[in-house]
């Protein structure tokens, strides 16, 4: 890989991301269009981290959702009334 | 309520959990509790420990809501209270231990000639085997990132924190944000890729 293509390599995310000043996008979508390694690169990463975004989530299991509360109804009223001193340990 | 609360909304919940409302309670844990059971999951590998992870993070939370000081979102908060209960449980279980990945491991000269077989998501419910399929190996893709770079992944990609907010749920620079996230990403590629490759050289 090219001295220029790696520099470009490393900043492919924030290239992606919007996060690189105007003047840095720009060198970078000229090197682009004159390397076709680097935008397949570019292209590819692009969709990967589209299918990433694009899988959906798991629902919480219904059981899951009940203990949940259980525990939090159990954990903080005990929080809210403390047992008498000398009864815990 | 969806998961995309404004800040004023969670202002109004949290002010009203500390006037007494169950109801406030009840709607915080709706708001968040799927984001943070997929977190717990895609951090953690097991059904079990994204269990705890949930619990772990509500339970703290609502004993220390009355103190918060809503300098971040709620959400930020929640989901920083989430990343500390993942790093314990990694640290009890005795996980694989983190690990640096290299820019050059992952050039395209040693990633299989520049060439990447990304396949789309398909919502067409005919699809159903496909989906299972492609999810089954993003998440295992996904587990084997070394878990530092796993954490920025989550939080960034999925769950869709700033590289600032990132930074800040984790206590790291942006820098290093941005830096774990490229590697990820680039290493995600590489194992979905080889993996349809590996798939379709067996077909």
């Amino acid at each position: 890989m090219h001295e220029q293509c790696m520099d470009h390599y490393e900043r492919i995310s924030e290239f992606l991301d919007g996060e690189l000043d105007e003047k840095t996008c720009e060198e970078i979508r000229s090197h682009l269009k004159e390397c076709p390694e680097c935008l397949r690169c570019v292209e590819s990463l692009q969709k990967t981290i589209s299918l990433l975004k694009s899988t959906p989530s798991d629902p919480v299991p219904a059981d899951t959702r009940k203990r949940l509360r259980e525990t939090l109804r159990e954990c903080l009223s005990q929080a809210e009334n403390p047992a008498p001193a000398g009864e815990s340990s | 309520m969806n998961e995309r609360a404004t800040s004023e909304e969670e202002h109004r919940l949290v002010a009203q959990f500390r006037e007494g409302s169950e109801e406030a309670m009840e709607d915080i844990i709706n708001l968040y509790e799927e984001s943070l059971y997929n977190f717990g999951f895609r951090m953690c590998g097991h059904k079990e420990d994204a269990e705890d992870i949930l619990q772990e993070t509500f339970l703290s939370a609502f004993r220390y809501l009355n103190s918060f000081r809503e300098e971040t979102r709620l959400k930020n908060w929640l989901f920083k209270i989430a990343a500390n209960a993942c790093h314990r449980k990694r640290r009890k279980k005795k996980g694989a231990p983190d690990f640096e990945i290299s820019l050059e491991s992952l050039l395209p000269d040693n990633d299989g000639a520049g060439r990447y077989d990304i396949p789309d998501w398909s919502w067409d419910p005919a699809e159903t085997l496909l989906q299972a399929e492609l999810k089954k190996v993003i998440g295992e893709s996904v587990r084997s990132l070394p878990p530092k770079y796993r954490m920025v992944f989550n939080l960034r990609d999925m769950e869709g924190f700033s590289t600032e907010e990132t930074a800040e749920i984790l206590g790291i620079t942006p820098q290093a944000v941005k830096t774990r996230l490229h590697r990820a990403r680039l290493f995600l590629r590489r194992e979905i890729t080889e993996h349809y490759r590996r798939g379709s050289g067996n077909a």
